[in-house]
C-alpha cells in the first residue's frame, strides 16, 4: 500500500522542486553524480526519480526503471524522461511495496533518496530482495554526521526539517548492513554528511 | 574543501555576509541590560535559526548541505559572540559587523579543515 502521507508531502513540493534544486545542489554534486552514475550498467533500478533532476547525469544507452512515490514528480519529469537517449521508464512506486519479481536487476542506484523513505531498513530489505545475488547498490545520499559538532548540529536540523521533506541525521550506512547489503565503499563527498555508498548483495 | 573557484569565492562571501547580518541583529537585540549568559545562549540559539533563514537565498546557486551546515554554524557564533560582546558594553555598530565578520570567515575555514580531514573513501572494497 502506497504511503499516502509522504506522497502527499512531495507532491506539495513537485512544482517548485527543480528551483529549489537544480541551481545550487544538483550543479554542486553534478560531478560526483556523473562519476556514481557513469557505473551504470545491466538492468538498473534507480529511485527516486524526483523531476529528473538527475537523468541528464545519465550515460546514454542504459536500460533503466526509475520510480519515485510523487505522481506530480513524475509528471514534472516527463520531459526529461522523453529526451533520455537509452530506454528509461518512469513509475509511480513506493519503494515498501514494490511490485517487481525478486532478483529482477543487476543494479539499484539511489540519489538522495533515504533521507525520506519513511522505514529506511524495510525500503533498503525491498531494494535487496529485486536485486540479483551479486547485484550492486549505489547511493549518493546525505546523512547525519557522527562528529561533533556536526551531529549535534545534523539533530538540530532535524528537528526543522523532517516535517517538510528530509531527515538529515540518518545513519544511512548502519541502515545498508542491517538490511543485509555487505558495504564496499563508503566515499565523503562533503564532511561525512554527503557520500557515494557502495554495497553488494551477497552471491 | 571544493577546489572550484565559484564555491570557494561563495562559500566565503556568503560565510561572511551571513556573519555581519547576525551579528548586526544580536547587536540591535542586546544591551548592557541583558545578563551576559543569557544573551549568549539567545543570541546563539537566535543566530543559529538566522543562519538556516539565510542559507534559503544562498542555497539556490550554492548547494544543499555545502551551504546549509556553514551557514548555520556563522549564525550560531556570530551571535554568540556579538550578543555576549554588546551585553558587556555599548559597542559601536561598526564594531559588531567586523565581530560578525570575523565569525564567518573564521567559521568557513573551520569547515575547509574539517572537510579535508573528513572527505575521501572511508572503506576500501571486500568484493569485487
Amino acid at each position: 500500500m502506497v504511503d499516502t502521507i509522504t506522497q502527499a508531502k512531495w507532491d506539495r513540493l513537485a512544482p517548485r522542486f527543480d528551483s529549489m534544486a537544480a541551481k545550487g545542489a544538483e550543479k554542486r554534486w553534478k560531478p560526483w553524480k556523473e562519476g556514481l552514475f557513469s557505473q551504470m550498467d545491466g538492468k538498473v533500478l534507480f529511485l527516486a526519480l524526483g523531476t529528473g533532476l538527475d537523468i541528464p547525469s545519465f550515460p546514454k544507452g542504459k536500460d533503466i526503471t526509475a520510480i519515485d512515490i510523487s505522481p506530480k514528480m513524475i509528471e514534472q519529469a516527463q520531459e526529461r524522461v522523453a529526451g533520455y537517449e537509452g530506454s528509461l521508464r518512469a513509475e509511480v512506486m513506493d519503494v515498501h511495496d514494490m511490485p517487481f519479481e525478486a532478483e529482477s536487476f543487476d543494479q539499484v542506484f539511489t540519489s538522495c533518496t533515504f533521507c525520506s523513505v519513511p522505514d529506511p531498513v524495510k525500503g533498503l530489505k525491498a531494494l535487496y530482495r529485486v536485486l540479483k545475488p551479486g547485484g550492486r547498490l549505489f547511493m549518493f545520499e546525505h546523512t547525519g554526521s557522527r562528529h561533533y559538532p556536526f551531529r549535534q548540529m545534523m539533530d538540530f536540523m532535524t528537528v526543522l526539517t523532517s516535517k517538510l521533506g528530509p531527515d538529515m541525521n540518518r545513519d544511512t550506512v548502519a541502515n545498508v548492513r542491517a538490511a543485509g547489503f555487505e558495504v564496499t565503499e563508503v566515499n565523503n563527498i562533503f564532511l561525512d554528511v554527503v557520500k557515494t555508498i557502495k554495497a553488494v548483495k551477497p552471491a | 574543501m571544493d577546489h572550484r573557484l565559484f564555491y570557494v569565492v561563495g562559500d566565503f562571501i556568503a560565510n561572511l555576509a551571513i556573519g555581519v547580518i547576525v551579528g548586526l541583529i544580536a547587536w540591535a537585540i542586546i544591551s548592557p541590560s541583558w545578563n551576559m549568559w543569557g544573551a549568549m545562549f539567545a543570541m546563539m540559539a537566535l543566530g543559529m535559526v538566522l543562519g538556516l533563514v539565510l542559507y534559503f537565498p544562498v542555497g539556490i546557486k550554492l548547494g544543499a548541505m555545502e551551504a546549509m551546515i556553514p551557514a548555520m554554524y556563522t549564525g550560531m557564533w556570530s551571535g554568540m559572540v556579538v550578543g555576549m560582546m554588546s551585553s558587556m558594553m555599548e559597542m559601536p555598530m561598526r564594531h559588531a559587523a567586523e565581530m560578525g565578520a570575523a565569525c564567518g570567515i573564521a567559521e568557513i575555514i573551520f569547515i575547509w579543515v574539517a572537510n579535508t580531514i573528513l572527505r575521501g573513501v572511508t572503506r576500501q572494497p571486500k568484493a569485487s
